[in-house]
C-alpha cells in the first residue's frame, strides 16, 4: 500500500533530516511543502509534539488507511521518544561495542550508522512503524548525526533524490562512514521497488528537489534509529569501505545539484509517468550503481550470509506487492521476507545476534576464515576453553615456580577489596609481586646494621622473629611501596598493627608458618 | 571440568606434592577473584564472584548458575536464525549450550546477551592470562637472580 510506503519514505526522510535539520533549522522545512513528516523534523528531537502533529498531518493527508494512520502516530511517538533519548545522549551500547571490539567498532559513531543504513537497505520500504530494537543505540547514533556538521552539506549533495526519494536516499549513503553497501543496495532496491510499484511510486516522487537532502539525511538518521544490531554493519564494514568513496563521489556527480532533481521531481510528480521518473532515478543511481554493482554483488553474498537476507533486488521488485503495515518496530522488512510483526522481531533479533557474532569473531583470533554459525561457535568455544586452561596452567606454574606463593582464602573475601588484586590485569600486578622481593631484600637489610627504620624495627623485635620483621614490614609496604619511615612509623603503628594482620595473612605466607603469628604480635608491640 | 580434575590428580600423584595442587587452586581462585572484581559491571563477573564465594564459604560443589535455562532453549537457536535445516539448528544449539557452560553465569542468558558476555569474558581472560604470564616471568627472573646471587 502506497500509504505505508509513502509513510515509510517520509519516515526515513524524516529521520535523515533530523540531524541536519537541527542545524539548518526551518529552512528545510520550508522546502517541503508537502505534508511530509519532514516538517515535523524541524526540531525533531526537541519537539515531540511538533513532530507528532506534523506526522499526523502528513499521515492524514496522503493516506486514507486508518491503520497506516495509526501506525504513523505510533511512529511519530516513537520518533519523538527516540529523539528525546538521543538528546539524553545514550551512548553506552556503542561504547560497549567499541570497547569490546576495536577493529570492527573502533568508532561507535560509525558502526551504528552503518548498521542502520544497511538495515535500511535491506528493508526497502521502511514502514517506519517499527520501534528501534536497539533503542539506546539508535539514540546514541543520533548524537553523532546531529553533531555532524558536514552532514547537511553532504546530504545536500545527494540530490539524486529528484524523482524518487528512494533513489536519492540510496545516494545519500555516500557518507563515508555510512553503509556504503546499503547505499548501493538501497539505490538498486529502491529502483526496483519503484519499478515494481509504479502505482505506488506516484506518491513517492512528490518529494521536492530539496527534499533529497532531507530525505538523505532523514534516511540516514532514520537508519540510525534502526537497531544497531542490523547485520549489515559488519557487512558494510567489510565491503562498503571499498566502494563507499567511489559511490559517494559518483552519487554526488550524478546527483549534481538539485537542478537535476527539480526536473526529475517535477516529472516524477506526474503520475502518468512514473516510469520516467524511475528511469531518471535509474540513471541517477546508475553511476553509483555501476560502481557499486560489483560491490553489490560482493555485498550480497555477505548480506545473505547473515541468514535469510535474500535481498533479491530488482528481480522480485516488480512482483513484490506493497508490504502490509508493520508494527512499530523500526525494522524494514526485506524483500521476499515475511513482514508480520513476529518475523520482524525475529529478524531483528537475528541481526543483533549476528552482529554480536561478528564481534566475537574479531575477538577470537583465526575466526575470520570460518564461516557459518556452528563453526564459528566452535572456534569461540575452543578459544574460551583454551584461555581457561591457560589460566589454570599458569596458576599451576606459579605454584610450582614459587613455593612461597600462596593465598589465604579467607582474606580474599570481599571485605578487603584493595588487597585482593593480585591478578588484576589492570597493571597493579607488579605491586603485589614486590612483597616477595621485598621480603628477601628486607631480609638482607636486617642483617646489616643500618640506620634505617627497618632495622630499628628489626632490632626492636625479638631476634627469634627477626627474620620475620623485614618480611612483615616489606609486606606492609605493598600499598605504599616505600620503606616506612621511622618517625611516621610509631604513629602508624596502631593502624599498621591491624593492617599487618591482613597484609601478612592474605598477601603472602613466606612459608614461615607458625612463627608468623607470634612474630606478628610481638612486632607490633615494640614498634610502638 | 573433568580435564581440570584429572590434571590436578595427575600432578599430585606424580609430584607427591599435594601442596602444589592446593596452592595452584588457591592461586587460580585468587586470579578469578581478581578477574571478577576488576570487571564488576559484568554479568559473568558477578556470577563468577558468586561462584567463588560459594565455593569458599560453603563447599557447595557444582557449578552455580543452573538457574533458568528457559531463556536459552530452542528459542535461542531459533533466534540465531539457523534456518538451514534441522541438523544445523541442533548443532548450533549444542554449541550455544556449551558456551553457556563455559561462560560463568551464562546459563541464564539469552543468546545475544550470551554473546556479549562472552566477548567481555574473553577479553578479561586474555588480560588475566597475560598478567599471570607476566607474573610467572617475573617470579622466574627473581628466582633465577636469587639463585645466582645466593649461589
Amino acid at each position: 500500500m502506497e500509504n505505508e510506503r509513502f509513510f515509510g519514505v517520509n519516515w526515513q526522510s524524516m529521520d535523515a533530516r533530523m540531524p541536519p535539520e537541527m542545524n539548518s533549522g526551518a529552512a528545510a522545512a520550508d522546502q517541503l511543502p508537502n505534508s511530509f513528516l519532514n516538517l515535523g523534523w524541524e526540531q525533531p528531537m526537541h519537539h515531540d509534539a511538533h513532530f507528532e502533529s506534523a506526522l499526523s498531518s502528513l499521515v492524514s493527508s496522503p493516506s486514507s488507511n486508518t491503520p497506516a494512520g495509526n501506525d504513523s502516530v505510533i511512529i511519530g511517538e516513537l520518533i519523538g521518544r527516540l529523539g528525546s533519548i538521543c538528546n539524553s545522549g545514550e551512548v553506552s551500547p556503542p561504547s560497549r561495542y567499541q570497547s569490546a571490539n576495536n577493529s570492527c567498532y573502533s568508532t561507535p559513531l560509525n558502526s551504528p550508522p552503518k548498521l542502520n543504513l544497511s538495515s535500511m537497505d535491506h528493508q526497502q520500504q521502511g514502514r517506519g512503524g517499527v520501534p528501534v530494537p536497539g533503542n539506546q543505540m539508535a539514540a546514541g547514533n543520533f548524537s553523532p548525526f546531529a553533531a555532524d556538521p558536514g552532514f547537511a552539506e553532504r546530504a545536500a549533495r545527494f540530490s539524486c533524490f529528484g524523482a524518487r526519494g528512494y533513489a536519492g536516499l540510496g545516494g545519500q549513503f555516500g557518507l563515508p562512514e555510512a553503509g556504503k553497501l546499503s547505499r548501493v543496495s538501497s539505490c538498486q532496491s529502491l529502483k526496483a521497488v519503484l519499478m515494481g510499484a509504479s502505482d505506488n511510486g506516484k506518491e513517492v516522487p512528490v518529494l521536492e528537489p530539496e527534499r533529497p537532502e532531507t530525505e538523505t539525511r532523514s534516511k540516514f538518521g532514520g537508519e540510525a534509529e534502526f537497531g544497531n544490531s542490523q547485520e549489515a554493519s559488519s557487512v558494510s564494514d567489510r565491503v562498503t569501505a571499498v566502494g563507499a568513496e567511489n559511490n559517494a563521489r559518483k552519487r554526488k556527480a550524478a546527483s549534481k545539484g538539485k537542478a537535476k532533481g527539480a526536473p526529475l521531481s517535477s516529472s516524477n510528480k506526474n503520475p502518468p509517468k512514473p516510469s520516467d521518473g524511475e528511469n531518471s532515478d535509474a540513471k541517477r543511481c546508475k553511476p553509483a550503481e555501476t560502481d557499486g554493482a560489483d560491490k553489490d554483488a560482493a555485498v550480497k553474498p555477505k548480506t545473505e550470509e547473515k541468514g535469510d537476507v535474500g535481498r533479491k533486488q530488482g528481480e522480485e521488485g516488480n512482483a513484490k506487492p506493497p508490504e502490509p503495515p508493520k508494527d512499530y518496530i523500526h525494522v524494514r522488512a526485506r524483500r521476499g521476507q515475511a513482514t508480520d510483526s513476529h518475523s520482524l522481531a525475529e529478524r531483528v533479533r537475528r541481526e543483533k545476534i549476528s552482529e554480536r557474532m561478528k564481534l566475537l569473531q574479531d575477538l577470537v583470533p583465526g575466526c575470520n576464515k570460518v564461516t557459518g554459525k556452528a563453526l564459528m561457535l566452535d572456534e569461540i568455544i575452543n578459544y574460551v576453553q583454551s584461555l581457561q586452561r591457560q589460566v589454570e596452567f599458569l596458576s599451576m606454574k606459579l605454584a610450582a615456580l614459587n613455593p612461597q606463593l600462596d593465598f589465604n582464602m579467607e582474606a580474599l573475601l570481599p571485605k578487603d577489596v584493595s588487597l585482593c588484586i593480585l591478578f588484576n590485569p589492570l597493571g597493579q600486578l607488579p605491586q603485589q609481586v614486590y612483597p616477595l622481593d621485598m621480603a628477601s631484600t628486607a631480609f638482607s637489610y636486617a642483617q646489616q646494621p643500618q640506620g634505617t627504620p627497618l632495622q630499628s624495627i628489626v632490632t626492636n623485635s625479638l631476634d627469634v622473629q627477626g627474620s620475620l620483621n623485614p618480611l612483615e614490614s616489606s609486606l606492609r609496604r605493598p600499598p605504599t611501596m616505600q620503606l616506612p619511615r621511622l618517625d611516621g612509623f610509631a604513629d602508624a603503628t596502631s593502624q599498621l598493627g591491624n593492617l599487618w594482620e591482613d597484609d601478612l595473612q592474605y598477601v603472602v605466607q613466606m612459608g614461615l608458618g607458625q612463627s608468623q603469628g607470634t612474630a606478628f604480635s610481638s612486632q607490633s608491640m615494640p614498634v610502638e | 571440568m573433568d580435564k581440570k580434575h584429572d590434571h590436578r590428580a595427575m600432578f599430585s600423584s606424580e609430584r607427591g606434592h599435594d601442596g602444589l595442587v592446593e596452592r595452584s587452586r588457591r592461586i587460580k581462585m585468587a586470579a578469578e577473584m581478581g578477574l571478577a572484581r576488576s570487571s564488576r559491571g559484568r554479568h559473568w563477573s558477578r556470577a563468577l564472584h558468586r561462584r567463588l564465594l560459594r565455593r569458599k564459604g560453603a563447599t557447595r560443589g557444582g557449578s552455580c548458575g543452573c538457574k533458568d535455562e528457559a531463556l536459552t532453549s530452542s528459542k535461542a537457536v531459533e533466534e540465531l536464525g539457523v534456518g538451514e535445516n534441522e541438523d544445523d539448528a541442533v548443532e548450533v544449539e549444542a554449541r550455544v549450550h556449551a558456551l553457556q557452560r563455559l561462560v560463568p553465569g551464562g546459563e541464564e542468558l539469552s543468546v545475544e546477551r550470551l554473546f556479549e558476555e562472552t566477548a567481555d569474558y574473553i577479553e578479561a581472560l586474555q588480560g588475566q592470562v597475560s598478567a599471570m604470564r607476566a607474573l610467572a616471568c617475573l617470579l622466574d627472573e627473581l628466582e633465577r637472580d636469587k639463585r645466582v646471587m645466593g649461589g
